[in-house]
């Protein structure tokens, strides 16, 4: 009788989200993928992977992304360190006041944000500006529509979910323990490396994964600072899909940004510590 | 000493680096020059009328805000019991359900307003509209369910079983007891998906069509076309809008301890 109620409510609780995800989230999604595998003949094929595969401007397209990812993933791992870390040495309320600014960037229109880069790095913005002010160029370099142009929008983006990954991290390593390696005479920097570091290890992992996975996916960034001069897999998925009409091509590409995501998520689980799943 | 000037150095370039680009936006809009030049010249506040006349930012932000709304309303809705359920409960098959109702959040947005458009829109011909509200629900729902776990992990059960041994029900205990005590938690969740679903641009970006956009989309369309400060004028409000709201959640809930 017990059990029954059990069933019941759990039944209850979790039904209709289920349901709601089924539906509207996971069936829609393996409609696209079957639908990937079969020819126009109605005959399972691995055709339409095999043609966006071995396109010569999808295989620069994935590589460009994924070097992207990576520098981004680097540079916000070693300003977030350091930025991490003072945090938490500072004040509560100062800690809360840096807090906020760090959770800005993720919590406005990623279109305001990623635009305030057009202002900064336009023909007119305020680098070339002062480039010319000081003698340094001629005429204005174009920063914009370059790899590097999208690599600065994503570390905006991205640099924060690092900080918080490492604050929340940090947080939990006690006070103790760095006076302690400091009075058994550590170093600072070895310290850091050799205590600080692999007790936050965690943190560490969870932000590179989460850093990296975003960076391959996202979409405002790119879109806006690479345009269809420079693209990534994402801006790319966007033309076939809806400036080329190639369906096909498009989900191919949805494939490949899932698997990749899964991959990442799957390999970087390993380096984490084992008590914590 | 010398380490931690190094550390504060480069502390200040990362909030340089974070926060200076919102400061460039908003000198932009209020420069009376046509085209974006630092540093800008005049003051007018043209670009801020021109920006709120447009009527189809009128519209998409209607759009956006009722889309916004009922989506997380939906995602809290079916989030807040499946979050009850997996802290107080443990079932068969738990770990698929968990990893089914934290998947929209690993597939990519993109992938997700991709997959609902070919699937609902071509082939059972539902309105786009209603296409664009179940894309943001479904992203929303791993959020909600996120925020209120952890508010509930906080939660003591021992006030809830005593208002069960007294002879509360326990669906009433959960209405009086439960949902009264993870109140901010609540909150939190809804202003954290609301904001997920009003800038969103990757599930949008296919589940809107001639006469739905959404505000983000429309100024994405905007940009391709026009090149002069009512952006920046949109995005300052925008801005200043969502660091009042950012800024008294935090005061009052906390709010980063969810992002």
């Amino acid at each position: 009788m017990r059990l029954k109620s059990r069933q019941k409510s759990l039944i209850m609780l979790l039904g209709a989200g289920s349901v709601f995800l089924l539906a509207f989230f996971l069936l829609p999604l393996l409609f696209v993928l079957s639908e990937s595998f079969v020819g126009d003949d109605g005959i399972v094929t691995a055709a339409r992977y095999i043609a966006v595969l071995v396109d010569e401007q999808f295989q620069n397209v994935y590589v460009r992304t994924l070097k992207m990812a990576l520098v981004v993933t680097v540079i916000a791992v070693f300003a977030g360190y350091p930025t991490a870390y003072l945090m938490m040495k500072l004040r509560p309320s100062r800690k809360a006041m840096l807090m906020s600014l760090v959770i800005l960037p993720l919590m406005t229109s990623p279109v305001a944000r990623t635009y305030a880069w057009i202002v900064i790095l336009g023909r007119y913005g305020i680098v070339n500006q002062t480039l010319s002010l000081l003698g340094m160029t001629r005429e204005p370099i174009r920063m914009l529509y370059t790899e590097g142009a999208i690599i600065i929008g994503l570390l905006q983006l991205f640099l924060p979910i690092m900080v918080l990954n490492l604050v929340s991290a940090l947080e939990n390593v006690p006070n103790e323990v760095e006076e302690a390696a400091l009075s058994l005479g550590s170093n600072k920097v070895g310290t850091f490396f050799r205590v600080i570091v692999p007790l936050s290890f965690d943190g560490l992992i969870m932000g590179v994964t989460l850093v990296f996975t975003g960076c391959i996916t996202a979409y405002v960034t790119p879109a806006i600072l690479g345009g269809a001069k420079v693209l990534t897999l994402a801006t790319l998925m966007r033309q076939q899909a809806l400036v080329l009409m190639n369906w096909e091509a498009a989900t191919v590409i949805a494939v490949v940004m899932i698997l990749t995501t899964l991959v990442l998520h799957t390999v970087m689980r390993r380096f984490r510590p084992r008590n914590q799943t | 000493m010398k380490h931690s000037k190094i550390l504060i150095l480069i502390t200040a370039l990362v909030f340089i680096f974070l926060i200076g680009p919102f400061i460039m936006i908003f000198l932009t809009s209020f420069s009376s020059d046509s085209i974006m030049r630092f540093p800008p010249k005049g003051f007018t506040l043209a670009w801020y009328t021109k920006a709120l006349n447009i009527e189809m930012f009128r519209t998409t932000f209607w759009v956006s805000l009722k889309t916004g709304l009922a989506a997380t309303a939906t995602a809290l809705i079916l989030g807040v019991p499946v979050a009850y359920a997996n802290i107080r409960f443990n079932y068969r098959g738990k770990s698929a359900l968990e990893l089914l109702f934290s998947s929209p959040a690993i597939v990519p947005g993109m992938v997700i307003g991709f997959s609902l458009l070919r699937f609902f829109v071509y082939v059972s011909n539902i309105p786009i509209g209603i296409g664009l509200y179940l894309g943001h629900t479904a992203i929303l729902f791993p959020y909600t369910v996120r925020v209120v776990s952890s508010s509930l992990r906080n939660f003591e059960g021992d006030i809830e079983q005593a208002a069960v041994s007294l002879g509360s029900t326990p669906l009433h205990a959960f209405f009086a007891v439960v949902l009264p005590n993870i109140q901010s938690g609540l909150v939190a969740a809804f202003i954290l998906a609301f904001i997920t679903s009003f800038n969103n641009v990757p599930v949008s970006l296919f589940l809107t069509g001639p006469g739905v956009a959404t505000l983000p989309i429309q100024m994405l369309s905007y940009m391709e076309y026009y090149y002069d400060p009512t952006i920046s004028a949109l995005s300052s409000i925008i801005i200043v809008l969502t660091v009042i709201v950012v800024q008294s959640a935090e005061k009052l809930l906390g709010i980063s301890k969810y992002v």
